[in-house]
């Protein structure tokens, strides 16, 4: 057994699969003799379809580093523009609660400046729509970029709506065609390795064994290699974020209707319903608490919703929110749902997919002595980002004036981490700030948190001694937002208008 | 028979402009009329040469973009290439329409068979109310300093000819592939004439202001070289 890291098997082809494949290759030379040899296993069953997902902005840099056109990308996963997050219902449930989460920065992102210059000219309108200039467009349908410009560049900061198995599908074809990654369609019977040592190599039905320096499980929810072979607990988080189902299904759109921008999240009485526009139709999914609501009241609720009958069947979902007590074990890492998941409010299951690859890619092992401490980082750094993913989502909950047993126990002190709780009653005195999240990789920057916290009306008071920025130079910058707006308004193309420039998917 | 029409939100309330700049959307013209109140920027990009206008017996700026009949080599990829597009090109499809019976406002008026008229894709004329947008606004702006630059031009040129200042100029150019291009018809400033002028001519042409455009004219024909380096450029890929 050489000491090199020479070759990678990738188990399990989904999105993770694929994607950790694609940012590997393209960030190691291949080639037989000095190279990066990457194999991706994946079982021959047929892909389910998919429901829609919604990406991070991190993703046009995913793929564009990955080397495909975003013109190919657009029109393979059918995939649309997301600019960012509309919550429908989430603060008292009345027709006008409503509040948006942006993809584009508020004019300052410290929270004490931004909430004064909100307070003192602005007061007028909700928080986000009078400190970034990204939701009016985004309400009005409009594309996040015009026709012409380069790939992945845009007037606004924009991520994707995709139809995440035909997402798959792309990436296998280009990462085994451009990237030279091998893919062995096959079911693994065996796989070789004390539970104490390192994996050996993995033992196919039909190819038999593959030998590899370094195993990534990407088998989702079954986490073969790392939950199964390794026995790593599963760290449960239902007691924090109790969604635990969802209901979904699709509807079909007329070929000239306009697309939105967001993802719609609508609160319900225990949980929400995703909504997300694709260019042929929309994928919709109720996510709920089985403690809390029945699969019947649930189907109910999203029957409401969309508007089908009793006779449509709805597929249903079952997870579990929560993570790998870690993630990097011996020589096998976990990316994917195999590392965990988290329910889908915010999006976070293929930001954590690039995460995890990209940082897989960058600091790859070049010796198999070198894995300890590399794993020992690895491990670190997503333990922490889980943990803040976490707070994060919760926070969505926590700050809800809704009532009823749901809401009730999502504001219970003892299903709210320490650290969000911290983080609440320190936010009572003053805004949040910088120094609240000081990693220099954070997934949640604190603007995020300003949107959340300020779009859900919670204002903290201002420091009664600290003096805000300048104020003429807010002053400016809110006048901007205006001004951008308007010229966004004028220049922008509609979603539809811009997507169905692109050329129908050539028949194969 | 031109397909022109004064823009209103009524009938142009979904009229977009695209923005990109081609051959395909009218932009390949080897020049465009500019005047001495744009030669500050001109020069800056573009050589400004003088033309005999058949019409009025006169002549007229131009700031050149290629060598010959339909060749913009500034064109590329969609878009425009310099830090600065004449305002003759600028306002394109739009020109000022002036009321037939001579009094009344002038009008925006748009060719409708220009084809960067567009819809779904471009910049709007209005908005949602009904009202002109800022780039409506700025078009409107922008062909108003066209017309009075334009009308202001007349005294300059008639001044250059008046002091015998414009002189033929016959340009050779050699390209990469060895081909040999000829290019006529065109003026420049005679500096010789302009260095021997006396005293009495230079202060007349200093009092109205001809001064400085005549040595900003001079300079811009060091863009003549870069031209011919774009010229080539395209001859290699071609090649």
């Amino acid at each position: 057994m050489s000491e090199a890291v020479r070759h990678v098997v990738i188990l399990g082809g989904g999105t993770a699969g694929w994607l950790t494949a694609g940012l590997l290759a393209a960030r190691h030379s291949g080639g037989p003799e000095r190279g990066l040899q990457i194999t991706v296993i994946e079982s021959p069953d047929v892909p389910i379809i998919g429901v829609g997902e919604g990406t991070w902005p991190t993703f046009r840099k995913t793929l564009s580093r990955i080397g495909i056109a975003e013109e190919d990308f657009l029109r393979a996963c059918q995939a649309s523009f997301k600019q960012g997050s509309c919550f429908d219902g989430w603060v008292t449930g009345e027709d006008s609660d409503r509040y948006h989460h942006p993809f584009e920065l508020p004019v300052s992102q410290n929270g004490t400046d931004v909430l004064h210059a909100w307070q003192s000219s602005a007061r007028d309108r909700p928080f986000a729509e009078a400190v970034c200039p990204q939701v009016s467009p985004a309400l009005q349908g409009l594309a996040p970029r015009k026709a012409g410009m380069p790939d992945y560049m845009g007037a606004l900061n924009y991520a994707y709506h995709l139809d995440a198995p035909r997402l798959a599908e792309l990436l296998r074809e280009h990462v085994t065609g451009k990237l030279g990654v091998r893919r062995i369609c096959d079911h693994v019977t065996e796989v070789i390795g004390a539970p104490d040592a390192p994996i050996e190599a993995l033992v196919c039905r039909d190819t038999g064994r593959v030998d590899a320096d370094l195993f990534v499980d990407c088998t989702g929810q079954a986490s073969l290699l790392l939950g199964k072979h390794y026995g790593v607990p599963f760290i449960d988080q239902g007691h924090v974020l109790f969604n635990d189902s969802a209901l979904v299904t699709q509807l079909p759109v007329a070929p000239d209707a306009p697309i939105v921008s967001e993802t719609v999240s609508t609160a319900h009485e225990a949980g929400w319903i995703w909504d997300i526009g694709l260019t042929t139709r929309r994928g919709i999914g109720c996510v709920y608490s089985s403690a809390h609501m029945s699969d019947e009241k649930a189907a109910e609720t999203l029957r409401q919703y969309t508007g089908l009958s009793g006779e449509d069947g709805f597929r249903k979902l079952s997870f579990r929110s929560g993570h790998r007590a870690h993630f990097w074990h011996r020589n096998c890492v976990a990316i994917g749902l195999s590392a965990g998941f988290l329910e889908p409010l915010e999006a976070s299951a293929i930001v954590l997919i690039e995460l995890s690859a990209d940082m897989l890619a960058e600091n790859l092992p070049v010796t198999r002595s070198a894995m300890r401490l590399e794993a020992r980082r690895f491990n670190e750094v997503f333990r922490y980002r889980w943990a803040r993913i976490i707070e994060f989502l919760k926070l969505h909950y926590v700050l809800s004036r809704r009532t009823g047993a749901y809401w009730d126990d999502h504001r219970r002190a003892d299903t709210i981490p320490e650290r969000l709780r911290d983080h609440l009653e320190t936010w009572s005195h003053r805004p949040p700030g910088s120094h609240d999240f000081d990693h220099a990789n954070e997934v949640f920057p604190v603007s995020s948190y300003l949107y959340i916290l300020y779009g859900m009306g919670m204002t903290p008071r201002l420091h009664p001694t600290l003096r805000p920025a300048v104020p003429d130079v807010l002053q400016v910058e809110m006048q901007k937002v205006v001004r951008k707006q308007r010229m966004l308004a004028e220049s922008l193309p509609t979603n539809r208008a811009l997507l169905s420039r692109l050329a129908p998917e050539p028949v194969h | 028979m031109p397909n022109h029409a004064a823009v209103n939100p009524a009938d142009h309330r979904s009229v977009r402009i695209l923005e990109e700049r081609s051959e395909a959307s009218g932009d390949g013209q080897m020049c465009c009329i500019t005047f001495p109140d744009e030669f500050r920027k001109v020069q800056a990009h573009y050589p400004i040469l003088f033309q005999k206008d058949a019409e009025r017996t006169g002549f007229r700026c131009l700031a050149l973009f290629g060598f010959e009949n339909g060749e913009n080599l500034f064109l590329k990829g969609g878009r425009w290439e310099a830090g600065y597009l004449p305002l003759a090109m600028d306002v394109q499809p739009f020109m000022i329409g002036l009321p037939k019976d001579g009094s009344g406002d002038r009008k925006v008026v748009l060719d409708l068979d220009n084809p960067r008229v567009s819809e779904g894709m471009g910049m709007r004329l209005f908005d949602d109310n009904g009202m002109a947008t800022e780039f409506l606004e700025g078009v409107s702006r922008k062909l108003n300093a066209l017309d009075q630059g334009y009308r202001r031009s007349a005294a300059f040129t008639e001044a250059l000819e008046a002091h015998g200042l414009l002189e033929p100029l016959t340009l050779d150019i050699t390209l990469a592939d060895g081909s040999e291009n000829r290019m006529l018809g065109f003026h420049i400033i005679h500096e010789e004439r302009l260095a021997g002028l006396d005293a009495d001519s230079l202060k007349e042409l200093q009092a109205e202001g001809h001064l400085q455009a005549i040595y900003m004219a001079i300079a811009s024909l060091s863009h003549l070289s870069d031209l011919t380096d774009r010229k080539n450029e395209r001859v290699v890929h071609a090649g």
